[in-house]
């Protein structure tokens, strides 16, 4: 079951989570996304990257389209020239900034073909970075990385993936039935899937369902063997053996403007503030569709080095969790080292229900606070993204949801030159640690690491944006389906290794 | 009539002419984009999007250009679904609509005949008494409680029918009786009214001194007459239909119309909604139209031009 539609089906076109998952499942890239983030080789048997981390080689097995050509070197090629090719206008395109001379391509400086991809015959990709990218084979496993065949695209025009049977696949499975426009889809195995003998299940309905009860209904009647749940029904199937929750890379944090006033400009003012928030209450009592506290801006989930996940040793206890006594102090030698007697700020949401019931929380939560009154402002979508962009705020809820499974992809976020740091908090340490982590350790996975852990601290520590949640989903999955790949980031599922159980 | 129907024809263009600008104008006033990831995106890249969708050019030109595809049936390009028509969007879905529409209307109108003349024909009897309370249920149960009722006692716990989906007869069963359920009720009361009135007239006591069998006097002098007025609110019940449809196909999971108009208004996608409203009201104003011409041709003392008087 899903909650939307599919919309799209073009590589580089597509952009929202149904049909991230659907290309994932139907398509395949050089790499393939596999357990617990790690790549596995694609259509690619194997690659190599040059020392200075600036050049990949991949090795292309012999496969073929669901049509039967051969998937070659030039189907890759063409797909990523297509995607950065102004013309082509897709919306994921700086995915694929790290390649050379993407982004002058994507502002027609630069012609399409000097883009960093060649093909050697027809088995051997060659790659070509502006700078070493450590997460490049994570990207390359994404969706927008995978082979588009130039014949076919050309064939249907502007018709091209917008029903089942204008596309070819070179995944696990194709896509047998679907209009465009239509409510239900149905991916099948794939036989032409160089992998086809390791695909177990034969056929997958995918149905749209806007009302979560008629989904739950459908589900329990045995029509459906996996659905999500919303509203109520996380709260009621908590206990359910069947009950799965899924995190995604998608983390709420509330950022303060440090262009505003000596106070928010105060560390203790920020502190206080966080340590005012009961994150668990939010979740269980108002929220409860299957997310979780965030502890840091680094979703959870996400990345993990020998073994241990980022946002467990990034980890700073106090700036993600409640400690009302702490708060209420801290707040008071605030409010006396910036010369005040009170303090009242106004703080900005979505007009969602999501976030017009973070910002009652969260006023009740702050008024907690000794001498503080605290404005509600919940705009649309466009209005609240246009003034935190302009700081035209005092605090914001900010979401952000991970391309690609690394911390930078959060941790860029918050360097005094990037433009999406609305609240424009400034540290040299910070600075330097991502500096790091891009340029001089960009090779070295262990000291880039320790850029990434020591960033998130810095961050932390000096409570620059307030964690909030990550986002989670809550689902009922029939405990005989077994083998589901499950990923945080943009495509979720992979069905490529998912059988039932008898 | 001739004359007339030209008449109601340009009213009829008159009003989508006036739906269509009123529409646009108010889309244009609220923050819909064909962004999807509006966030991660420069502004020379949005700007580049905008140019594609044509929404870089001032607004006076944007609506010419959408009155001059709208008459040709090109109602653009949906945000949501990227390169889809939405007049294929619509056109591919606008058949589940319908059929449940029409069976909808159908059945609630016979059988509300059936009940309403059962009523009147056992006048303050219980059986009046039930025909009563089942119209007043009707009119006051909405649609979409009576579907979320009929979809989990008929469909999950009796599991007689489809609890939702599209494919077959079956699974039009229970939306066609949500949906059947308002007009069924209107149709019921309003016969049994105009019933009881036409059984107390002179000509009917004189059928009956004829000695004309009971049925014969109610099928040919009773119910004949008292449906021409039904045929006034068959419009006005077709616009119940079609609205109520909107979350009935979404309670079902239907692949019409109806469905497709709320998740573009959840979608912010403005080329759907516009298309849809556009749609809506046409059918609307033809509904309206057949239904007067009708009602003319039925009953010749009210000839609209006046002048069968």
């Amino acid at each position: 079951m899903e909650n939307s539609s599919l919309p799209s089906m073009d590589i580089s076109k597509a952009t929202d989570v149904v049909s991230g998952e659907t290309m994932n499942n139907t398509g395949e890239g050089l790499l393939r996304a596999g357990k617990d983030n790690k790549v596995t080789p694609g259509v690619a048997k194997s690659y190599s990257k040059s020392k200075d981390g600036k050049t990949y080689t991949f090795n292309l097995r012999k496969s073929k389209w669901s049509n039967g050509d051969q998937v070659t070197a030039k189907d890759f090629v063409y797909s990523w020239q297509r995607t950065v090719n102004p013309k082509t206008a897709s919306q994921y395109a700086y995915l694929l900034a790290p390649v050379k001379n993407a982004n002058a391509i994507m502002k027609g400086k630069e012609a399409v073909s000097n883009l960093g991809i060649k093909a050697e015959g027809n088995y051997k990709v060659v790659v070509t970075l502006t700078k070493a990218t450590n997460y490049f084979p994570s990207l390359v496993a994404s969706p927008t990385f995978f082979p588009q065949n130039k014949s076919v695209v050309n064939k249907y025009g502007s018709k091209y993936a917008t029903t089942a049977q204008a596309n070819v696949y070179n995944g696990p499975f194709k896509l047998t039935y679907w209009t465009g426009t239509s409510d239900n889809w149905t991916m099948s195995k794939n036989a032409s899937y160089w992998n086809a003998k390791n695909v177990k299940l034969k056929k997958i309905n995918f149905k749209t369902m806007k009302d979560p009860q008629t989904a739950l209904s459908q589900y329990q009647s045995g029509k459906l063997d996996a659905t999500y749940l919303s509203g109520q029904q996380p709260k009621n199937y908590k206990n359910s053996k069947e009950y799965v929750e899924r995190k995604s890379a998608g983390t709420f944090y509330l950022e303060i403007n440090q262009k505003k006033d000596s106070m928010l400009r105060n560390k203790k003012a920020r502190q206080a503030l966080s340590m005012a928030i009961n994150r668990n209450q939010f979740i269980n009592k108002v929220l409860e569709d299957g997310s979780t506290p965030a502890k840091g801006v680094v979703a959870s989930g996400l990345a993990s080095y020998k073994g241990k996940d980022f946002s467990d040793v990034a980890n700073v206890k106090s700036a993600s969790t409640q400690n009302l006594a702490q708060a209420k102090k801290l707040w008071k030698e605030a409010l006396k080292e910036t010369g005040r007697k009170s303090y009242s700020f106004t703080f900005m949401a979505d007009d969602t229900p999501a976030g017009k019931s973070a910002a009652e929380f969260l006023q009740s939560q702050w008024s907690k606070l000794p001498n503080v009154k605290v404005t509600n402002q919940n705009l649309p979508f466009k209005t609240r993204l246009s003034r935190s962009q302009n700081g035209q705020f005092d605090i914001v809820a900010t979401a952000w949801g991970a391309d690609f499974p690394d911390p930078i992809s959060f941790l860029q976020l918050f360097t005094s030159d990037n433009s999406y740091n609305n609240g424009k908090w400034t540290s040299a340490t910070y600075n330097r640690d991502i500096a790091n982590a891009n340029g001089k350790d960009a090779n070295n996975e262990g000291a880039r690491w320790n850029d990434l852990v020591d960033a998130q601290k810095t961050l932390l520590n000096d409570q620059g944006v307030i964690p909030f949640y990550q986002q989670g989903k809550a689902q009922l999955v029939k405990s005989n389906v077994k083998g589901l790949i499950y990923f945080p980031t943009g495509a979720n599922w992979d069905f490529s290794k998912t059988y039932i159980a008898k | 009539m001739a004359k007339y129907l030209a008449k109601r024809i340009f009213y009829l263009i008159l009003t989508l002419f006036i739906v269509i600008t009123v529409t646009f104008f108010l889309m244009k006033l609220l923050p819909g984009t064909p962004l999807t990831n509006q966030a991660k995106l420069s502004k020379s890249q949005i700007a580049l999007i905008y140019k594609q969708y044509g929404l870089d050019k001032p607004v006076w030109q944007q609506y010419v250009l959408y009155l001059a595809g709208a008459v040709r049936g090109n109602f653009g390009t949906s945000f949501q679904f990227s390169d889809q028509p939405v007049s294929y969007l619509i056109s591919s879905r606008i058949e589940p609509s319908l059929q449940i529409g029409l069976q909808a209307i159908i059945v609630g109108v016979i059988v509300g005949i059936i009940i309403g003349s059962f009523g009147a024909m056992k006048q303050n009897t219980w059986a009046d008494t039930s025909a009563t309370i089942v119209s007043i249920l009707g009119i006051s149960i909405p649609s979409f409680v009576l579907a979320v009722l009929l979809q989990y006692y008929l469909g999950l716990k009796a599991g007689w029918f489809p609890i939702a989906e599209w494919g077959g007869f079956s699974y039009t069963v229970l939306p066609t009786l949500a949906l059947a359920f308002t007009p069924l009720a209107e149709s019921a009361r309003f016969v049994r009214t105009e019933m009881v009135d036409v059984l107390s007239s002179d000509y009917i006591e004189l059928a009956k001194a004829k000695g004309l069998s009971r049925m014969g006097v109610i099928y040919h002098h009773a119910l004949r007459n008292s449906l021409i007025p039904l045929i006034t609110i068959v419009g006005p019940l077709a616009v119940n239909i079609m609205t109520g449809s909107m979350v009935v196909e979404n309670i079902f999971s239907i692949p019409g119309i109806g469905e497709q108009f709320v998740k573009s208004v959840l979608t912010n996608d403005y080329p759907t909604i516009m298309g849809l409203t556009i749609v809506y009201s046409f059918m609307l104003c033809v509904v309206l139209l057949v239904t007067d011409i009708l009602y003319g041709i039925v009953d010749p003392r009210i000839r609209i031009t006046g002048k069968a008087n």
